[in-house]
């Protein structure tokens, strides 16, 4: 028995036992999506990386030490003049207070708190810089600018150094597993409160903490503006591509019930609603959507021939079974291969799909079947266009078969000489440019402090009280002056600046004393002095062990690419070798040297997954057209929307980054689709003794309708994800939308000339 | 038939305003008896250890000794020198507090390094000390009229009857929205829960070892500290205490500083 029989015989069970085919595959479907309800909340930029990457257990290690290094930030904006007016000044004040409320804040830091120190010969007084503003004068308002602007502490932490943007910062001192939902809404919450009562002042929320939760924010607005109208395009696509009612039903049913159950899956596999995993119902969608619209617009064709409706469905079976299983084993293994990577979201949503299209596969050839037969369906006579056009294409194309060669590759060299612009490189800064309340904020901070994220670095003295001796302080202070040197870098604050300004005051005041002391005892005793007079979350231990061996120095960075953190890093460590003992350090960390990483790491296991992959398809190509020859020919159409795509890309950017190269690996296997249902339909052809050129013209009948509704659904699905509020999702919706359409034109116009040159003479 | 609704309404609400009364004038009874059964000692000298151990079990030892005066007007607070021994760098630092009971401490230090006495005004000491968990405004705020009382019911634990008294700081920047303290039968203060600003429990406080000195004054000589929030924890204990010694009291003066420094 052959496979055809196989499938007939497969076809008549289905439709003799169709209603429990449909009964027990809905129990099955329904037991499966119950998983949903474990689908994880996303826990921000740590759900992005693996708990055993390097570059976030340094930043696990520094915690363990000092604390959580997230922080919510609000940033204070009049509209016009400086922070220093009345009116501001209360905003802050008020701000700062209503701050200790925040859920698992542990400290608060700002302009009005600041601790202040005035001399006046032996006496030393400490207070909060601002502190009664309706007993000030306008002078002494105006005066506070000149004092602020010389403290360490306030300068690009507290304000910017223009005094024209306020910080309020608030260290978070989170449980595990627990999501920045709370402090975040407390924060929108004050946002609106202080924007309404003073109306001149823009107040945003931002740092890490607002970053991380972003995550969450955008997972849920995507899904929640995304989804309806996707499904409503969809009803509307589904309905002009079959004109039957009915079969759109069956269609969306098949579609719905395999997004379901592989949601349901991810909920069992405990995945992260991240906003990658976000389009994983949309890929899946528009999988499913190609391969029912294959097996129902040739079932509708047969049954306007002539044959009954279980005659029409087992014929669509039998010619589209083998097409359908081979594509979607194709796109997920594409899309697998995104396992590779470095990051679990990614993988996560790779994994969904992959299960998606497993499920998509099984339901088109057994659920859609079944209800096929069950319900009531009239097929219409459709005219068609579409089928016209693309006969007179095959016509024109054999015709002028050696200049389409010629054209295409002329334009693909072109294309081709602009890739070596694009470099990989990426900016998790961006990721979220597309939400308005982040872009706005982050187009006020930036400007000014560089960006809204921290780095840190640990430095060990190696010897109990050892921070208070004075080599150490000097030579943190080398490290520290190094830093600032250096383009990434917009501040830096360290234990010593705390001793310097110490000296000054024990000291008069006088600025000649602002240097670190040559004896060891004294900065003791000075820090001594200065943990006595301080405020409750005003402490040094955030930036010192509690037996004085080590400290935490804190850096702003600026806003740099992956390629720039990671050079940064190697500098600093280059540095730190050299120069560093006898003291020691890790290094530095932070999400700004964390994420980059994270990046190269990720881009790596992508490359080798996009290696792999791609000859695994090429192989599975080859064999199922059992042709090497033909294996050989299927490449060109399969690389050459990559090469084009992103030759277009460098009208854009030049920087490749995570997302495009996930675009990459998403959109291999369905490019391969097109080329596989083509070759097979050509082979065919040859075999029942065409010759090439009817050969041509057969393909074009009999597969040209189907390729181009198979683009068209995968196209509108991917292009529907730039609305994607996830700066990567956009890219990644772009870009496979982008290759998609490329491989339809090249599968139409290049391939046929390419078949009829270089295929089999008949 | 509306002054009966009148009548009874007050009926009902008569006992809960009684109550009210009572929880805060019981509070405050309880926390004065507490307060006073420490006073009457005229002066105590006593060395001092501070173990800070953070989440991991690493141990950092402070040594201090120091003095204090009882001041036996009932209006203002205690005189107390502290004098630092280790870590070695700080030895030989002197400070002298005056305590008060509306206004800001007055303090003093010393700093051998430096030679010089500096006056030091902070009129927010909520900070942590030395790096322990324990803040400068948890010693001198010992002072029952410093807070607001409230008595929230009894309690038994290991057959032991404790008062459960809640009490909210009446003075500015403080550290705490308020803190939960059981007292003993005996007026012995031996557990404070501190909750922080945003009202989430912060730390709890163990006052243990009690022992009896002048046949009438109950004094904790170890003091443990958990912080539930960053999991560190601080032990102090009270070594070599003695009461009535009959110390100078011009030693409490800021002119004395440098000379008791030697």
């Amino acid at each position: 028995m052959n496979l055809e029989d196989r499938i007939e015989n497969f076809g008549k069970i289905l439709i003799n036992h169709r209603i429990k085919v449909i009964f027990s595959t809905l129990i099955i479907i329904f037991t499966i999506t119950f998983g949903m309800k474990f689908l994880e909340t996303p826990s921000g930029y740590r759900g992005f990386v693996e708990d055993d990457f390097k570059y976030y257990q340094d930043v696990l290690d520094l915690e363990e030490k000092y604390g959580n290094i997230d922080v919510l930030t609000y940033v204070v904006k009049p509209d016009t003049g400086s922070i220093f007016q009345r009116e501001v000044l209360n905003l802050i004040h008020e701000l700062t207070e209503i701050s200790w409320q925040t859920p698992y804040s542990s400290r608060v830091s700002s302009i009005t708190n600041h601790q202040y120190t005035t001399v006046e010969g032996d006496d030393i007084s400490i207070s909060d810089f601002v502190n009664d503003i309706s007993k000030m004068s306008q002078a002494e308002i105006e005066n506070l600018y000149s004092l602020a602007v010389t403290e360490d502490a306030v300068v690009n932490f507290a304000m910017s150094e223009s005094g024209k943007i306020g910080l309020i910062n608030i260290n978070l001192e989170m449980p595990d597993d627990i999501n920045f939902k709370e402090p975040i809404d407390f924060a929108w919450k004050q946002k609106e409160y202080f924007e309404k009562k003073y109306n001149n002042v823009y107040v945003g929320v931002a740092g890490s903490a607002q970053f991380s939760q972003n995550f969450q924010s955008t997972s849920e607005s995507d899904a929640t503006k995304m989804y309806p109208s996707f499904l409503l395009l969809t009803i509307i696509l589904t309905y002009i591509l079959l004109r039957s009612v009915v079969a759109s039903i069956i269609s969306l049913t098949v579609i719905l019930l395999s997004i379901l159950p592989s949601l349901g899956a991810a909920g069992w596999l405990g995945f992260e609603v991240q906003p990658p995993l976000i389009t994983a119902p949309i890929i899946i969608l528009t999988i499913s959507l190609t391969h029912a619209i294959h097996m129902l617009s040739i079932a509708l064709t047969n049954m306007t021939e002539g044959m009954t409706k279980n005659e029409a469905i087992i014929e669509s079976l039998k010619i589209n079974f083998s097409p359908i299983f081979l594509t979607s084993f194709t796109t997920a293994v594409g899309i697998a291969g995104i396992n590779f990577g470095d990051i679990p979201a990614y993988s996560e949503m790779a994994n969904t799909v992959v299960i998606g299209a497993a499920i998509g596969f099984i339901l088109s050839v057994t659920l859609l079947p079944s209800m096929f037969s069950l319900l009531p369906i009239k097929a219409r006579k459709r005219k068609s266009y579409v089928i016209n056009v693309l006969q007179k294409l095959g016509e024109v194309i054999y015709k002028f078969k050696e200049r389409f060669i010629i054209i295409i590759s002329i334009l693909c060299i072109t294309v081709f000489s602009l890739i070596p612009n694009l470099t990989f490189d990426d900016f998790f800064g961006t990721y979220f440019d597309r939400v308005p309340a982040w872009l706005e904020v982050k187009n006020v901070v930036d400007p000014e402090f560089g960006s809204s994220f921290y780095i840190f670095s640990d430095v060990q003295s190696n010897e109990t009280d050892g921070i208070t001796n004075p080599e150490y302080l000097k030579k943190l202070d080398e490290f520290e002056s190094w830093l600032i040197s250096q383009d990434e870098v917009s501040d830096v604050s360290t234990i010593s600046d705390v001793v310097k300004t110490l000296h000054k005051n024990m000291n008069g005041g006088l600025d000649e004393y602002y240097k670190i002391p040559d004896d060891k005892a004294l900065i003791a005793q000075y820090l001594l002095l200065y943990e006595f007079s301080v405020p409750y979350g005003m402490d040094l231990k955030n930036q010192m062990t509690a037996d004085k061996s080590d400290s935490r120095m804190l850096i702003r960075s600026n806003n740099n690419t992956s390629m720039q953190a990671v050079a940064f890093k190697q500098r600093v460590d280059e540095w730190l070798n050299k120069n560093i003992a006898p003291y020691s350090t890790e290094g530095v960390a932070g999400i700004p040297i964390m994420m980059p990483h994270l990046f190269v790491e990720n881009t790596r296991g992508l490359v080798i997954g996009l290696l792999i992959t791609f000859s695994f398809i090429i192989l599975v190509v080859g064999s199922a057209l059992r042709s090497f020859r033909y294996g050989l020919i299927s490449i060109v159409p399969n690389i050459i929307p990559f090469v084009l795509g992103f030759g277009i890309l460098t009208l854009v950017t030049n920087m490749v980054t995570a997302a495009h190269q996930f675009a990459v690996l998403i959109s291999i296997g369905l490019v391969v689709d097109a080329t596989i249902h083509f070759l097979s339909k050509y082979k065919k052809a040859l075999s029942i003794n065409l010759s090439p050129q009817e050969a041509i013209q057969y393909c074009f009948r009999y597969v040209g309708y189907p390729i181009v509704v198979a683009s068209v659904c995968l196209f509108s699905g991917f292009l529907f994800l730039t609305q994607s509020m996830f700066y990567y999702n956009f890219i990644v919706g772009g870009m496979c939308a982008l290759i998609i359409l490329i491989a339809l034109l090249i599968d139409l116009l290049l391939l046929p000339p390419l078949l009829l040159i270089f295929g089999k003479k008949a | 038939m509306r002054y009966i609704k009148l009548i009874l309404l007050a009926l009902i609400f008569f006992p809960f305003s009684l109550q009210a009364d009572t929880a805060e004038g019981v509070g405050l009874k309880i926390a004065k008896a507490s307060y006073e059964n420490g006073r009457g000692f005229i002066d105590m000298v006593s060395d001092q250890l501070m173990i800070l151990i953070d989440p991991k079990g690493k141990e950092v030892i402070r040594e201090v000794s120091s003095k204090t005066l009882e001041n036996l007007d009932p209006d203002d607070g205690d005189k107390s020198i502290t004098f630092f021994k280790t870590p070695k760098d700080v030895e030989g630092t002197v400070m002298l507090s005056h305590t008060h009971i509306s206004d800001d401490d007055d303090q003093w230090l010393y700093l051998p390094a430096l030679g010089r006495v500096k006056r030091i005004s902070s009129s927010n000491k909520s900070g942590a000390f030395m790096g322990s968990e324990v803040a400068f405004e948890d010693f001198s705020g010992t002072d029952y009229r410093k807070y607001n009382w409230r008595y929230l019911g009894e309690k038994i634990e290991n057959d032991e009857t404790f008062f459960i008294l809640e009490s909210f700081p009446n003075y500015k920047n403080s550290g705490y929205s308020k803190r939960i303290s059981l007292t003993d039968s005996l007026d012995r203060t031996r557990k404070v829960d501190f909750y922080d600003r945003k009202g989430e429990l912060l730390k709890i406080l163990y006052l243990e070892d009690y022992e009896l000195y002048k046949d009438k004054i109950w004094m904790a000589n170890t003091m443990r500290v958990e912080n539930v929030q960053n999991k560190n924890m601080t032990i102090f204990k009270w070594l070599n205490r003695e009461l009535d010694t009959g110390i100078d009291k011009k030693d409490f003066e800021k002119s004395s500083l440098m000379r008791l420094a030697d």
